[in-house]
């Protein structure tokens, strides 16, 4: 069911499309994309509570464009680390700061500046001091090992085209005893060397 | 994935939830063919 990354893909162009993408996205959350975005969609698909949503600042969440819902399969720990791989606007990371509270801390990365400069906006407007949002590249992260109680990311691991770089960096970053709870997108298909390569496709 | 998940050394490692994240997009014909949906995965690294 995984994505492998056809050696042919340029994997550089693949990073670059991926960021002019979700800036674009960060720019104008309104725009035409081939996703949803925002906290109708999040709440209408993918089970999360609107009223909690609305009480953030729709810089965060406008712009939302994840797969899933991390936060349905287990309680974040009060006063836990988090970290959000791939935040974007910021909008999992607020929710994340409010289960662990003010003890806790929480750490959105993400590669995309404009998601990152909104990322920042909306956690000070939500007066939320136990979040930062660090620029990174998710194949290396600015963390010490074995510091994150949980890893929570939403659609964003499939956009890495070497995964096994990331599943190595988590696996590193996570305290023994911690664990990953993320969304990300299946394919049920076998796919075809043309299709794998289809940039387009792994942008969405 | 989770084959990906378990070779790097993380346990427990399981599917929850599906999603029919492309739902109304234009990519949903697409999405259909290929199989593709949004799902949740948990996976544990050992005590």
């Amino acid at each position: 069911m995984s994505i492998a990354c056809p050696v042919s893909l340029d994997r550089e162009k693949l990073k670059s499309e991926v960021r002019a993408t979700y800036a674009r996205v960060a720019e104008n959350p309104q725009g035409e994309f081939h996703f949803h975005r925002g906290p109708e969609y999040a709440a209408r698909l993918l089970g999360y509570d609107l009223a909690e949503l609305n009480a953030l600042p729709p810089l965060a969440t406008a712009p939302f464009a994840g797969v899933g819902n991390p936060f349905m399969m287990d309680a974040l720990p009060p006063g836990g680390t988090i970290v959000d791989i791939g935040s974007g606007a910021g909008m999992d990371c607020l929710l994340a700061a409010r289960r662990v509270g003010s003890e806790g801390r929480v750490v959105g990365i993400d590669m995309t500046d404009a998601m990152l400069a909104r990322a920042r906006r909306g956690a000070a407007e939500a007066n939320l001091p136990q979040v930062r949002f660090d620029k990174a590249d998710m194949t290396s992260l600015p963390l010490d090992s074995g510091t994150v109680d949980v890893v929570i990311s939403n659609g964003v691991i499939n956009l890495a085209p070497e995964k096994d770089k990331v599943f190595n960096e988590l696996f590193r970053v996570v305290k023994p005893g911690g664990r990953l709870q993320f969304a990300d997108i299946i394919v049920g298909t076998e796919l075809s060397e043309e299709v794998r390569n289809n940039i387009d496709l792994w942008t969405g | 994935m989770i084959e990906a998940l378990q070779q790097t050394g993380f346990q427990r490692v399981r599917v929850c939830n599906f999603f029919n994240s492309f739902s109304g997009t234009t990519k949903e014909g697409v999405a259909r063919k290929y199989g593709v949906q949004g799902a949740n995965f948990i996976a544990y690294r050992a005590a």
